[in-house]
C-alpha cells in the first residue's frame, strides 16, 4: 500500500477514469452481444412472470401474493442484470493466459485497476436494467414501494450490489492463481449467487436452516435485501441494518481480496516469453 | 551506481510430476507429486545507467524468468534485486513507473480497440503530460511509422505493426530502464531493420536497455555487452567485442578449385593449417589461427600451390561462439 502512495493522487484517478472508459468502450465494441444481453434479460423476466403467475394464482406463496411477486421479479431482474454484468471471465482469462504479467508492469494497483474496469463495464448494463425495469413497470404494473423511505433505501441497496458483484467476481478470479482454471469456479459462483440470493426462488420458500445459512453469506443482498426493503417486509431500522451488513460485506471483500492478492502474486508462474 | 543490481538471484518452481495417460491423471488426483526445478540459479548482475545489455540463452535457459524477476512480476526464491534502488516486487508500482517492458509474445494492446486508445490509456496510467505525449507520438510515428495504424483495431494489425505499437506502449512514458523480451520475434527482415535502428537510437539517447533475443543480429546491432545464460546460470558476461576477441581465434578461407580437392595431400603440404572438405567435391576450407598467420600469408601459401577458381574469407560469427558456449565447449 505504501507503494501506491508514491504515485500522485491525480494520476491515479485519471488512470481509474481511463480504465473505466476503456472497459466501457470494449463492451460497446460488441454491440450485438450487448443488444442480445438486453433481449435475453427481458426474456428471462417474461418467463419468470408467466411461471410465478401460474404458481401463485389468486393466493400467495412464501408470503408473496401476485402483486408483491411481480415487484419481486422486476427487482430480481434489475439486480441479476447488475450481478451478471461483470466480465469476470475476461479478468480470469488474463490470469490464465499470463497477460497478468503485463498488468503487473503497469504503475497501477491491480485490484483498483480491475475495479475501475468493472465500473466501466457495469455502466454498460445500466441501460439494460433501467430500460427493462421501465418496460416491466409499464407492462406488469407491479406493487409500489411500501413507503417513500423504502424506495430510497431500496435504491441504496441496489447501488451497493455493484461493489458486491465486483467483490465476488474479483475474489473468484483470484482463485485462478491456484486452480489454473476458471470454468468450475464460475459455475460455482453463479450457482451460489442465483440460489442464495433468492434470484432463483425467494429465500422465504426455503427451509429455515437454509435461510439461516444464506444470511451468513453475502449473496442474499443481491435480491432478497432490496426486495424485502421495497415491499416493506422489513421496517426502516431493519432495512438500515441490512444495508449496513451489505456495506460491511463490500468492505470485508475488498480488504479480504487484498490479503488473498498478496498470496496470489507469489503463485505467479508464467513460463516462457 | 548501477541502475540495476541483482545478487544471488534464484527462482525455483514446483512442477507436477504426473505420469501420462488416464491412470497417471487419476493417480495424481489422489497422490500429488511435485518436482522442483530451478529456472534461475544464483545470478549476479549489475547494469550501469545507459548500458545496452543483451541477455541471451537457449530456450528454457531462464531468460524470460530473469526478466520477470527484474521487472517485479515474480518474487525471487532467493537473492535480491534493486532497480533504481527499489525492490521491484515489493515496490512494484513505483518501479513500474520508471521502467518500460515489452514481451514480444504477449501484447499490451487492448485487442478490440484502436491502437490510439491503448496509448491514451497508458498516458493516463503513467501521468504523461499532454505535450510530452504528443511529442512522443510524433517521434514514434517518424521512427516506427506508427501513424499509419493508430486508428486501426489492435486485432487487425500485422505482427510487425503490432510489435511496433507494443514498443510505443512500452516507451510512451520515457522510462529510464527498458526490458525487451524477444522484440523481433516473427518479424520480417525489413521490420527488424526498422526496429533495430529505433533501438540503436534509444540507446544513443541514453536509455538503459536489457534485450533478450534469439536473433543475434539484434544483439550485435543494438548492444555493447552480452550476458549468456544457460541452465539458469550466467555462462558469460562481458563486452561483445571481448567475447569475439576471446573466442573468435580462427579465420577460414573457402576455396573453389577446378577439379576435386585432395584434402589429405593439402594437409600434408600445409600442416600448420587445418583443412577440411567443402560442400562440393571441388571445395575445400582452410582454417588458420588469426594470431599466428595473416590472411595475406595464408592466401600467398595457398595460391602458390593451387589455382582456385574462386575464394571467400569467413570468420566464425557470434552465433557460432554462443552455440559453442551453450554446448559447454567454451568457458569464460
Amino acid at each position: 500500500m505504501a507503494d501506491a502512495l508514491t504515485i500522485p493522487k491525480g494520476h491515479r484517478f485519471a488512470a481509474d477514469r481511463a480504465l473505466a472508459l476503456i472497459s466501457l468502450k470494449r463492451r460497446l465494441a460488441y454491440k450485438t452481444t450487448w443488444l442480445f444481453s438486453i433481449t435475453l434479460g427481458g426474456w428471462q423476466l417474461l418467463v419468470g412472470i408467466v411461471v410465478w403467475q401460474n404458481i401463485i394464482g389468486a393466493g400467495s406463496v412464501g408470503g408473496y401474493d401476485w402483486d408483491a411477486m411481480r415487484a419481486y421479479l422486476v427487482i430480481g431482474f434489475v439486480t441479476s442484470t447488475i450481478a451478471w454484468g461483470s466480465a469476470d471471465w475476461q479478468m480470469a482469462g488474463r490470469i490464465l493466459d499470463g497477460l497478468v504479467s503485463i498488468d503487473m508492469t503497469k504503475p497501477v494497483d491491480f485490484q483498483r485497476a480491475r475495479a475501475a474496469e468493472y465500473i466501466g463495464g457495469a455502466v454498460s448494463v445500466v441501460p439494460t436494467a433501467v430500460l427493462g425495469a421501465v418496460a416491466a413497470w409499464l407492462l406488469f404494473d407491479p406493487q409500489d414501494p411500501a413507503t417513500p423511505l423504502a424506495a430510497v433505501l431500496t435504491a441504496v441497496s441496489v447501488l451497493l450490489i455493484f461493489p458486491m458483484a465486483f467483490g465476488i467476481g474479483y475474489l473468484s478470479i483470484l482463485l485462478c492463481f491456484w486452480t489454473r482454471r476458471y470454468l468450475g469456479i464460475q459455475w460455482a459462483k453463479d450457482g451460489f449467487v442465483s440460489f442464495f440470493s433468492g434470484m432463483m426462488v425467494p429465500l422465504s420458500l426455503m427451509p429455515g436452516w437454509l435461510q439461516a445459512l444464506s444470511w451468513c453469506l453475502p449473496f442474499p443482498h443481491f435480491t432478497t435485501t432490496p426486495a424485502s426493503i421495497y415491499l416493506g417486509r422489513v421496517d426502516a431500522l431493519e432495512a438500515l441494518g441490512l444495508i449496513a451488513a451489505e456495506a460491511a460485506w463490500v468492505v470485508v471483500m475488498w480488504f479480504g481480496a487484498r490479503l488473498i492478492w498478496r498470496r496470489a502474486i507469489q503463485k505467479v508462474t508464467i513460463h516462457g516469453g | 551506481m548501477p541502475i540495476l543490481e541483482a545478487r544471488s538471484l534464484s527462482k525455483r518452481f514446483r512442477r507436477a510430476d504426473k505420469a501420462s495417460g488416464f491412470k497417471g491423471a487419476l493417480k495424481h488426483l489422489v497422490q500429488r507429486k511435485y518436482k522442483n526445478f530451478t529456472a534461475v540459479d544464483a545470478i549476479d548482475l549489475e547494469i550501469e545507467p545507459g548500458e545496452s545489455v543483451a541477455y541471451v540463452g537457449p530456450n528454457g535457459a531462464g531468460k524470460s524468468t530473469t526478466v520477470k524477476l527484474l521487472t517485479g512480476i515474480l518474487k525471487p526464491t532467493e537473492g535480491t534485486v534493486r532497480v533504481m534502488g527499489r525492490d521491484p516486487h515489493t515496490e512494484r508500482i513505483a518501479n513500474a513507473h520508471d521502467i518500460g517492458v515489452l514481451f514480444g509474445q504477449r501484447t499490451q494492446l487492448w485487442w478490440d480497440l484502436p491502437v490510439e486508445e491503448s496509448l491514451k490509456l497508458l498516458k493516463h496510467m503513467y501521468g504523461v503530460p499532454e505535450a510530452d505525449y504528443k511529442a512522443r507520438i510524433e517521434k514514434f510515428d517518424e521512427l516506427l511509422g506508427l501513424g499509419e495504424f493508430m486508428p486501426a483495431l489492435a486485432r487487425t494489425l500485422s505482427l510487425g505493426q503490432r510489435m511496433r505499437a507494443d514498443l510505443a506502449c512500452a516507451l510512451i512514458h520515457d522510462p529510464k530502464m527498458v526490458y525487451l523480451d524477444e522484440p523481433t520475434i516473427g518479424l520480417d527482415i525489413s521490420v527488424k531493420d526498422r526496429l533495430r535502428a529505433f533501438l540503436r537510437q534509444l540507446v544513443d539517447d541514453g536509455t538503459t536497455l536489457l534485450l533478450t533475443s534469439h536473433d543475434l543480429a539484434d544483439i550485435e546491432e543494438v548492444c555493447e555487452r552480452i550476458v549468456v545464460i544457460d541452465e539458469g546460470r550466467i555462462a558469460y558476461d562481458g563486452p561483445i567485442e571481448q567475447l569475439k576477441a576471446h573466442y573468435i581465434t580462427t579465420k577460414a578461407v573457402d576455396l573453389v578449385l577446378d577439379g576435386p580437392a585432395d584434402v589429405g595431400s593439402l594437409a600434408e603440404k600445409f600442416p600448420h593449417y587445418e583443412w577440411s572438405a567443402g560442400e562440393a567435391a571441388s571445395e575445400v576450407v582452410v582454417t588458420y589461427e588469426s594470431a599466428r598467420f595473416t590472411t595475406a600469408e595464408v592466401l600467398g601459401d595457398v595460391t602458390a600451390h593451387l589455382r582456385p577458381r574462386d575464394l571467400s574469407l569467413s570468420e566464425p560469427s557470434i552465433e557460432d561462439v554462443i552455440r559453442r558456449l551453450y554446448a559447454g565447449e567454451l568457458t569464460k
